[in-house]
């Protein structure tokens, strides 16, 4: 009862938004049933904020349509256990009941705006169809920070802008007074800075219209910004549950430890090793005997194995209690919270400022036409005179937010994409570049062993030492040589993005261009590739570019931070100078929306 | 038969797991068998034939079912699985033949333009574009009434329509894998451009071009059969599908099979091309 | 909006103009004679060089090709070997019954494409035994379907008439339909339907399936889209979902489907009109190609050419009002 009962003192003991209990569902998925959820546990106070947290397959957005109603009926699901909303049974209800339930009681905010919201319907309309009025749309549009909703009340959904279609999505959700809203990711498709105000937005309707949300999402510290408990979700159970400071302070599992730890934030070490969970090596959700998460602890023991730890005693948990599901001692799980420290150390290397450079870009320019919807032309300016110098073995992150031209640059740089005036200088070697999606990089029906191969082709060097390439190739990016005859869908996304390094980086380029490559892994194999690129850097000497959207891992990947808005720098500089005394106001307000999660215990 | 289609896979570029065959693709590969089925029988129409087509060898007008004459007579005394079978042979090579130029037209035009994109994608899609908004079939029609009728220029008709509509998904399918990242890496990885078009994309058309043609051999079979209903095909003896039925339509209400039975033969072909080519479909989309 | 509307037209015309070319040139390879057909076979030798002097056949290409414009917009498409009327007054008698058939099938293929797509989509119990048997018959020839409805509804059952329009109309439109209505005749516009349902539904079946099938497949990706389970998670009624956010986000490619279907329709309908003597142009095409008689054929070519660019013109217009993204 802690920062719980310090944000909302009345809450918590008044009744329930809802309840779930012992809720396991299965769903079938071409063919195949597989155990979403296995057991879940749970209550959402009135008024109460609870964050759901996990990463990809741990059943958190099943269980966010399962307190809908909505489950896909394509899926076939089978369900057992309890769900309560405002006292009706989700589970046996009748289709007209849940209906009642979805109008009444709960609203809903999904990951991406842009789908969720009907393309062809005006904005307006669309939120009036929970509100049935008029005056009372336009009201709750202002209500969630929407100017000139008279204005916006008439546009179609893909004449706003991200951060405003999910606002809508909010005026929608919250729309018929709900007792209980529900919100999916609703900020992993927005900007940084956007990500804050939903954010701020969410915590603002829980406190006006008194009603409790349940927030989904992979990462802890959005969760911690604006929750009052958090569940931790793994493999369709949940592994440890208390209120926010219980978790992000005092984990008791070492599945939420292993999460703190390999989350990148400012303070993370930039001279040491990032630290990562052990990978994923079976599906977890098929292991019915034994703890789920034991083939990744560092703390399993025999017992782990064959036998499941419970969560609490039976029933439903008291709202107050920081139950987990852990053989191991509290103590032992500490201890490895605080033994949190990366063992090999980076150096940083110095860059050779008597050599060329390995990039120069001068007073770039670059204009597209967008096509969109087959019939309007929409000029872009992505570039407006971009200027940026990268010294020989220097490392430069690149950071900004969609449409500030970041990838553009890269594109440009790579020759990709051509630019309309300037010019660009690369030193011999040329440019390589990681894309952010492994998977569609790695042409699909070619092997590994092909794909690096061709690669060796202009060094005519024979088979047998294209061979020895590709084994030594293999090696230093840590896969088995037998990968070589496979096919990339055969591979993990973390195994692609290390097979599309190895083939980036076979015969050294001038510069390795990285586009934001690790944003669609999970964040524990996000830090095992950024560790592999750190590495190889290292090795190689190699200068490195590399885009993201994130300060925290800009911050860790180069020697110096540009800032990129709007086709324009802002800002550049040593990372620490940007870091600790960024100079422009935009930089600024990149920083401020950082989601933190405060010092660790 | 496993071990030869991972061939043919492989020799396509398609993973080899496009054909593994699951339990509900047995169906499937049944029906694209019944495809293999029908060829044969064309090519094998005047070994099977039991009779000449054109020549009178029985009673006129015998019904279906009589002891020499399993499908009947027409009035004259043709047999008509005679005249059925070598009509299926030059329906179902005919329609093969229109496929395959349209494919190959298409498929160069397509890949020309897909590849090189700029002033050649524009002049090729303009022109492919021109023919695909008029009006395939008149013009096919227009086009053999000027140059005489005869199966030979009913073929350059329709083959003179029917090559954009290739162009068009060709050239899109090719676009497309074009502009994904994985081409892009393999242009940076610094492969040469005749081996990133021979490596990197055509192996992505493959299975779009083989559906859409497979898909499309029912369109022909019935165009065909519909042009040469109209005379716009071979001369009075020689058997054709559309034409037997035209020339024996007076006798609809007495003896109904003599021309019903080219016309079944037709939708025969047509419903199994288009079975084939759903099951083509399906599994070349039950691969991974 | 506008401008792609003004686009769009420009387009068509020079569609029609392409059209109009290809139709020259064929004219000019096709084997028979204009001269002969206009003066007769016994025409002197004198007559016809003096003929085709005035006709301007000995010109040049190019200026033969003016003329021939200028004549078609004048409405002259020359002289019909069989008939030995003009093409156009030919034309001009028949095209009414043809678009009172092919307007009435294209309804009834909208109808039956609709059931085919909704029910399947929304999985209606029983509904196979709907698709099913309709999706064979797409496949069928349109002859064999015609003949085949024929022996069945005519012949066997006698539930339906097999030939012609049932009445000659003597009304303002030329349309059967509405001119026994204009003259207060229900009598004939009773039969005029009964004459129009064995052709009406035989032209209908292939495009119902083609629309049908788009408009399933757009149906069932749309009831998958994340803003229907926005809509749904609203509370709204399971139909008031599919009214308000399946149907207008799925017609789409329906509407191009049934845009291509009609033009094609007016293609297809050459078959059915001769099976059935309906006394429309594609009859007047049917029995002009064993004669070779190629002015016919080429005006018939024409008229459905244009209609058919038309068409397509005004759905890729329809196409952007029905889609706000689509329009600038």
């Amino acid at each position: 009862m802690t920062s719980a009962s310090q944000t909302a003192p009345q809450r918590g003991g008044v009744g329930e938004a809802a309840s779930i209990e012992g809720l396991h569902i299965s769903l079938q998925r071409d063919g195949v049933r597989s155990n979403v959820l296995r057991g879940v546990n749970l209550t959402i106070g009135r008024g109460e904020i609870v964050g759901l947290v996990g990463e990809s397959g741990s059943g958190k957005s099943v269980l966010a349509l399962a307190l809908l109603g909505l489950l896909p009926s394509a899926a076939a699901p089978e369900i057992t256990g309890a769900i309560r909303v405002a006292g009706v049974d989700i589970v046996h209800g009748s289709a007209e009941e849940l209906r009642t339930v979805r109008r009444d009681e709960l609203g809903v905010i999904f990951q991406d705006p842009m789908t969720s919201l009907n393309p062809t319907m005006r904005v307006g309309r669309q939120v009036t169809e929970s509100t049935h009025d008029h005056a009372e749309a336009i009201r709750l549009m202002s209500a969630v920070g929407i100017a000139d909703p008279e204005l916006r009340f008439r546009v179609f959904p893909h004449e706003l802008s991200g951060g405003l279609r999910q606002r809508i999505m909010a005026a929608i959700a919250v729309a018929g007074r709900p007792s209980l809203i529900i919100a999916d990711e609703p900020t992993t498709a927005l900007d940084v800075t956007v990500q804050a105000q939903v954010l701020d937005l969410l915590r603002e309707l829980r406190d006006e219209f008194d009603c409790s949300v349940v927030l989904i999402t992979h990462d802890l510290a959005v969760a911690g910004q604006i929750a009052d408990r958090i569940a931790v979700l793994y493999a369709g159970r949940i592994a440890e549950l208390g209120s926010v400071s219980d978790i992000l302070h005092r984990p008791n599992h070492p599945y939420t430890v292993g999460l703190l730890r390999s989350r990148l934030s400012l303070e993370t070490p930039r001279d040491r090793e990032l630290l990562t969970l052990r990978p994923e090596t079976g599906s977890p959700g098929e292991r019915m005997t034994g703890c789920a998460y034991h083939t990744r602890c560092p703390l399993a023991i025999d017992r782990c194995a064959v036998e499941q730890p419970p969560l609490e005693q039976g029933g439903i948990p008291a709202a107050d209690a920081h139950l987990r599901a852990c053989w191991r001692s509290i103590n032992d799980v500490q201890n490895l919270a605080h033994h949190s420290q990366g063992d090999s150390v980076v150096t940083p290397r110095t860059r050779n400022e008597a050599a060329a450079p390995a990039v120069r870009v001068e007073g770039l320019h670059t204009r597209f036409v967008l096509k969109s919807g087959g019939r309007k032309r929409r000029e872009v300016h992505a570039l407006r005179g971009v200027d940026l110098t990268v010294q020989a073995g220097e490392a430069v992150s690149i950071v900004g937010e969609s449409g500030s031209g970041k990838s553009t640059l890269l594109r440009v740089i790579a020759g990709l994409t051509p630019a309309t005036s300037g010019s660009v200088a690369l030193a011999e070697g040329g440019a390589q570049m990681v894309f952010q999606d492994a998977g569609s990089s790695l042409t699909p029906w070619l092997s590994i062993g092909e794909l690096l191969r061709e690669r060796l082709l202009p060094l005519r060097l024979g088979d047998a030492e294209n061979r020895k390439r590709i084994d030594k190739a293999l090696v230093s990016i840590g896969l088995p040589l037998s990968v070589a005859g496979v096919r990339p869908a055969d591979l993990s996304g973390g195994q692609r993005q290390r097979v599309a390094l190895a083939r980036a980086t076979m015969i050294p380029p001038a510069v390795l261009l990285c586009d934001e490559p690790t944003s669609a892994l999970d964040a524990s194999l996000a830090a095992s590739v950024l560790n592999l690129i750190r590495e190889m850097r290292q090795e190689l000497t190699m200068t490195v570019l590399f885009v993201t959207h994130d300060l925290s891992v800009a911050r860790l990947m180069g020697d110096r931070i540009v800032v990129m808005t709007q086709g324009e720098i802002v800002e550049a500089g040593p990372v620490n100078e940007v870091i600790e005394h960024p100079s422009h106001p935009y930089t600024q307000s990149l920083l401020a929306s950082v989601p933190d999660i405060g010092v660790l215990a | 038969m496993t071990a030869s289609t991972n061939i043919a896979a492989r020799r396509l570029g398609l993973p080899t797991s496009a054909l593994r065959l699951h339990a509900g693709n047995r169906l499937s590969f049944a029906i694209v068998l019944l495809l293999g089925l029908v060829t044969v029988v064309a090519l094998l129409a005047r070994v099977i034939a039991p009779y000449d087509p054109i020549q009178s060898v029985g009673g006129l007008n015998l019904p279906p079912g009589s002891p020499d004459h399993l499908l009947g007579t027409d009035a004259i005394g043709r047999d008509l699985l005679s005249r059925t079978l070598w009509g299926i042979q030059v329906s179902w090579f005919a329609s093969l033949l229109i496929v395959a130029t349209g494919l190959v037209i298409g498929g160069v035009i397509g890949t020309l333009a897909g590849v090189f994109g700029g002033w050649l994608d524009n002049l090729l899609m303009r022109f492919t574009d021109l023919f695909l908004a008029l009006p395939g079939t008149l013009v096919a029609i227009a086009i053999v009434a000027a140059l005489g009728y005869s199966l030979q220029n009913t073929l350059i008709g329709i083959a003179v329509v029917w090559w954009p509509f290739y162009a068009r998904i060709i050239r899109g399918e090719v676009r497309s894998i074009a502009a994904r990242p994985h081409v892009e890496a393999a242009r940076l990885a610094g492969i040469s451009r005749p081996r990133i078009v021979l490596r990197h994309i055509l192996p992505g058309v493959v299975p779009t071009a083989i559906v859409t043609a497979s898909l499309d051999i029912g369109n022909v079979v019935l165009l065909l059969a519909g042009l040469s209903f109209l005379g716009l095909g071979q001369s009075a003896p020689a058997p054709e599908l559309g034409a037997d039925t035209a020339r024996s339509l007076q006798q609809l209400l007495s003896q109904w099979w003599v021309p019903l039975t080219p016309g079944i033969a037709v939708l025969l072909l047509s419903l199994i091309a288009n079975l084939g080519g759903d099951a083509i479909r399906t599994l070349m989309n039950s691969k991974r | 909006m506008t401008r792609f509307v003004v686009r769009r037209l420009a387009s068509a015309v020079v569609l029609l103009l392409v059209l109009t070319a290809i139709i020259f040139l064929l004219q000019a390879v096709s084997p028979g004679d204009p001269v002969k057909a206009f003066l007769g076979n016994n025409a002197s030798p004198a007559a016809v060089a003096a003929e085709r002097q005035a006709l301007g056949l000995n010109d040049p290409l190019p200026v033969q090709y003016l003329q021939f414009l200028t004549n078609l917009l004048h409405g002259d498409l020359g002289m019909s070997f069989r008939s030995h009327r003009s093409v156009t007054s030919d034309l001009a008698a028949f095209l009414p019954a043809t678009i009172e058939l092919v307007t009435v099938s294209f309804v009834f293929a909208l109808i039956l494409g609709t059931i085919f797509a909704v029910s399947g989509a929304l999985r209606w119990r029983g509904s196979a035994f709907y698709r099913g048997p309709l999706l064979v018959l797409a496949t069928a020839p349109p002859f064999l379907l015609a003949l085949g409805g024929i022996v069945i509804f005519y012949a066997q059952l006698s539930w339906l008439p097999a030939s012609g329009q049932g009445a000659d109309t003597t009304g303002p439109t030329g349309f059967l339909l509405i001119d026994s209505i204009v003259t207060g005749d229900p009598g004939t516009w009773g039969v005029a339907w009964q004459h129009l349902i064995l052709p009406g539904v035989v032209l209908a079946i292939a495009p119902a399936i083609a629309i049908g099938r788009i408009l399933r497949s757009s149906l069932e990706s749309t009831l998958q889209a994340d803003f229907v389970r926005t809509a749904e998670s609203k509370g709204l009624k399971g139909h008031v979902v599919i009214a308000r956010h399946v149907i207008r986000n799925s017609i789409g490619p329906a509407l191009s489907m049934a845009g291509l279907q009609l033009g094609f329709m007016f293609a297809g309908v050459v078959v059915v009109e001769q099976i059935f003597s309906w006394p429309g142009i594609g009859n007047y095409l049917a029995n002009s190609i064993p004669v070779s008689d190629f002015p016919a054929i080429a005006g018939v070519t024409l008229v459905l050419g244009t209609i058919y660019i038309i068409v397509n013109a005004i759905v890729d217009v329809l196409q952007t009002l029905a889609d706000p993204r689509l329009s600038a």
